[in-house]
């Protein structure tokens, strides 16, 4: 199936005035874009990140960046169906499986407009070499100018697909609170998927490989919580015994 | 398939407290012709409760809502053992079925330990609902709470799959558990509503409702971890246990960890 480019820029044009995907003449192929739209925008992004350290790392993020989105989905599915009925906005899992597809391919959209500069970005840093560290300033400058990116796009992408949901629901609360709702359910998920499924940019410990052994132990919530326990702890020596 | 639910008589009277103006008013049960529309099977059931909850009040005061109250008691029962499962599937081996068993059991046996006091709070506050009705609430209230679980539960799945942590993963289940029964007693605070118009008392059946299954949680311990015995003989307050958890929970770590 040959989507064109206008087309699909057309369907997100009148999904971000409010026009619900499903609504559209060729809903049929609602779900089927919003996944090419995520594989592109997304895909290329990651390659982007992932070309600072070497072809293959770009080839493996540019693969697993879309999965985060689409596993994500999909894994909170059920979830998402459940929450928007009970929020006061009554939707069919389709209609919420497309809707939440929809937000995250308007995020992607806009990362994949934002592939050039990201190129020149890591165009302009220094290469990755023996002497580079995880503290290195080129590194942290790559981490966060890119999951900046990721962050921005993603907020845009829900606060762009907000008119379809208060359209639907006739109320801006009840679209608000949906939308909020979706967001940390998907963010809780979405975390620990991104976590299974690091390194994205660069791991100094392990070779480039899709998912190594290792990643697949532990919580990112795990790691936040034993940081933190730890930076208090070392700010009260006193209490040690 | 039908549930059998007699679908009431045309002409039968709307159902509820007097629908008196301002804010706080309630449109009574079976105004809307949507309220009226029958209840067919589980699947109808679940979709019921989550999108027509005025439907299923409204049948739960029908003359014969024994069909609609075992369809939620299934429902319950058949969520909460699917979710234990995957509650089961952080420590494996007897954990598969001794979790579901204990997950489905414990919020039956908090939910039976705390109706008599809904019903006679419903009762002090001038309703005149039937222990029925009552009871079909509480069901309405675990049908629902089970059926937002199932919802996390693919969610809870890849954690347990992740995390050897028995704290962590304990966690995240109390989070999809405040959140499912947030949304379960919002039904049941809407369907007393209509039996009593204010449920008296209803704040601090909640609080007791909420104590009763935490630590319900601690008495058929473990749900998430392993032990060698189906059931522990030592009393604990859950708070304790929490704490215990927490604290000795990354020492005690390896013993509980997947093989």
């Amino acid at each position: 199936m040959i989507v064109s480019v206008s087309a699909v820029i057309g369907r997100l044009r009148s999904v971000s005035s409010g026009i619900a995907p499903w609504d559209l003449s060729d809903h049929r192929r609602a779900i089927p874009t919003a996944i090419a739209i995520v594989v592109l925008g997304a895909g290329t992004y990651g390659a982007v990140m992932g070309a600072w350290r070497e072809p293959l790392q770009a080839l493996f993020t540019g693969l697993k960046l879309p999965l985060v989105i689409l596993l994500t989905t999909l894994g909170n599915t059920l979830i998402n169906a459940m929450l928007a009925p009970l929020l006061g906005l009554h939707l069919s899992l389709r209609q919420s499986l497309t809707a939440v597809l929809f937000t995250f391919a308007l995020a992607a959209s806009l990362l994949g407009s934002l592939v050039p500069v990201a190129i020149f970005i890591v165009w302009n840093l220094p290469p990755l070499t023996t002497t580079t560290q995880l503290g290195s300033f080129e590194y942290s400058m790559i981490q966060l100018v890119l999951v900046a990116f990721i962050a921005g796009c993603g907020v845009a992408g829900n606060v762009l697909f907000l008119p379809v949901l208060e359209r639907q629901s006739g109320s801006r609360r009840v679209a608000r609170r949906v939308l909020l709702c979706w967001l940390l359910v998907n963010l809780l998920l979405g975390s620990q998927i991104t976590w299974v499924l690091r390194p994205f940019i660069w791991d100094p410990a392990r070779p480039v490989e899709f998912v190594g052994p290792e990643y697949l132990r532990g919580s990112f919530y795990e790691t936040v919580f034993n940081a933190v326990r730890q930076l208090i702890l070392e700010q009260l020596p006193l209490h040690r015994p | 398939m039908n549930t059998n639910v007699p679908m009431p008589p045309p002409l039968q009277p709307a159902i509820g407290p007097s629908p008196g103006p301002g804010p706080g008013s309630l449109r009574p049960l079976g105004d809307d012709p949507d309220d009226r529309i029958s209840i067919p099977g589980l699947a109808g059931t679940i979709e019921a409760m989550l999108r027509y909850p005025r439907r299923v009040m409204f049948h739960l005061r029908a003359p014969q809502s024994g069909s609609l109250i075992g369809l939620m008691v299934l429902v319950a029962l058949f969520c909460s053992l699917v979710y234990g499962v995957v509650v089961g599937s952080f420590s494996g081996e007897s954990q598969y079925w001794a979790a579901p068993v204990k997950i489905a059991a414990g919020l039956f046996i908090s939910a039976l330990i705390c109706l008599p006091s809904l019903y006679i709070f419903s009762c002090l506050s001038g309703s005149e609902a039937r222990l029925m009705e009552v009871l079909g609430l509480v069901m309405g209230l675990l049908a629902l709470m089970t059926i937002l679980l199932i919802g996390f539960a693919p969610v809870a799945w890849v954690f347990s799959q992740s995390t050897t942590s028995i704290a962590a993963m304990g966690s995240l289940h109390l989070v999809f558990w405040a959140i499912a029964t947030y949304f379960g007693l919002r039904f049941l605070h809407h369907g007393l509503r209509h039996l009593s118009g204010k449920p008296a008392g209803l704040r601090v059946w909640v609080l007791v409702f909420l104590l009763v299954m935490l630590q319900m949680s601690t008495a058929i311990r473990p749900i998430v971890g392993k032990s060698d015995r189906f059931l522990t003989n030592e009393k604990k307050f859950f708070i304790k246990h929490w704490m215990e958890q927490f604290d000795g929970g990354q020492a005690a770590q390896p013993s509980f960890r997947r093989p």
